[in-house]
C-alpha cells in the first residue's frame, strides 16, 4: 500500500518516463516531486548487444556511496536488443531533497584477463513536498 | 416566366462557378524531446602483458592490447573510469600492485589518454580505448600465473 502511495505521488507529480530502444539506460536525467517519505523512479535499461547479458542496477549518492533503495529487479538477464522497466524506490531519509545516481552495470564479456564493466548512470533530483 | 427559370438557373450556376472551392489548411505539430543519453558497447576486452623487468603488467606493453568500447551520446554527459577494485592475482603474488586505468577516445570527441573524467558536450559516436597498467615498486615483481582485473567505464 505504501509503495502504491509512493508511486501515485510520483506519477501525480509528473514523473513519466518513456522507454526508448537501443539505449543502455533511459532516462539519464530526472527531477521528481514526492509527497511521501520516498520517491520512485522508473528506468529502462537496454541491451544493445547481440547476446544476452546480465544487468545489475545500483543506486549511489553524490559521492558514489551505495544508497539503501528498493530496486525491482536489481539483477536480471536481458535478451539481445531488449529493454525492460526497473522500478527504484528511494527513501528521503528525513531530508527534503535528495540527489541520487541510478546506474546500469554489466560485464558483457566476463572471464577475460582485463574485463570492462560498462556503467551508465542517470542523475536524479528528488524534492520532498510538504 | 418561361425564360425566368433558365436565366435564373444560369445566373446561379455562373455565380457558383466563379467561386473557387474553399480549401482549408491546418498545421500538424510534431514535438520531440531528447534527454541526455549515452550508450556503451564493449567490443573487446583488453590484454595485459608483463614487461621484461617484471614490474609492469600492462596493456601498453608489447603484445598487450587495449579494450575497446563504442560510445554513442547526445552530448551533455561525462565519461570516466573508476579506480580498479576487483582483481584476481595468483597465490604466488603477495606484494602490492598499483593499478592505473586510463582511456582515450577518437571520433566525435578526441580525448587524449587520461584517467580523469571528460565532459562530452557534442553528440556523436566514439571509439574508446581502455587501458590498464599494474606496476610494482622496489624489488617486487609480478609472479607467474593468471591475473584478472575489471575496469569500470562510466558514462553519466
Amino acid at each position: 500500500m505504501r509503495l502504491f502511495r509512493t508511486l501515485a505521488a510520483a506519477l501525480a507529480a509528473g514523473l513519466i518516463s518513456v522507454a526508448a530502444a537501443a539505449q543502455s539506460m533511459s532516462p539519464m536525467r530526472g527531477e521528481v516531486n514526492s509527497f511521501t517519505d520516498a520517491f520512485a523512479i522508473r528506468v529502462f535499461p537496454a541491451n544493445p548487444y547481440d547476446q544476452k547479458i546480465k544487468v545489475e542496477i545500483h543506486v549511489y549518492d553524490q559521492d558514489f556511496q551505495p544508497v539503501d533503495a528498493r530496486i525491482s529487479p536489481s539483477v536480471f538477464q536481458l535478451a539481445s536488443q531488449a529493454s525492460r522497466p526497473v522500478l527504484v524506490v528511494v527513501p528521503f531519509g528525513g531530508a527534503v531533497e535528495r540527489k541520487v545516481r541510478i546506474c546500469t552495470e554489466s560485464i558483457p564479456f566476463p572471464n577475460q584477463q582485463t574485463q570492462i564493466r560498462a556503467q551508465i548512470c542517470g542523475k536524479f533530483f528528488a524534492h520532498r513536498k510538504p | 416566366m418561361k425564360l425566368f427559370r433558365p436565366v435564373f438557373g444560369a445566373a446561379v450556376l455562373v455565380a457558383c462557378l466563379d467561386r473557387a472551392a474553399l480549401a482549408t489548411t491546418q498545421n500538424v505539430i510534431f514535438n520531440g524531446t531528447i534527454t541526455a543519453t549515452c550508450a556503451l558497447v564493449v567490443a573487446t576486452n583488453g590484454t595485459m602483458t608483463v614487461s621484461p623487468d617484471l614490474q609492469s603488467l600492462s596493456s601498453h606493453n608489447s603484445g598487450g592490447s587495449a579494450g575497446t568500447v563504442t560510445l554513442t551520446t547526445t552530448g551533455g554527459v561525462s565519461l570516466s573510469v573508476d579506480p580498479v577494485t576487483t582483481t584476481t592475482v595468483p597465490a604466488a603474488d603477495s606484494t602490492a600492485t598499483t593499478w592505473t586505468p586510463t582511456y582515450s577516445a577518437s571520433g566525435a570527441h578526441t580525448i587524449a589518454e587520461t584517467g580523469s573524467a571528460t565532459a562530452l558536450t557534442v553528440p556523436g559516436a566514439d571509439l574508446v580505448a581502455v587501458n590498464l597498467a599494474g606496476t610494482k615498486g622496489g624489488s617486487n615483481r609480478f609472479a607467474s600465473g593468471n591475473y584478472q582485473a575489471t575496469v569500470t567505464l562510466r558514462c553519466e
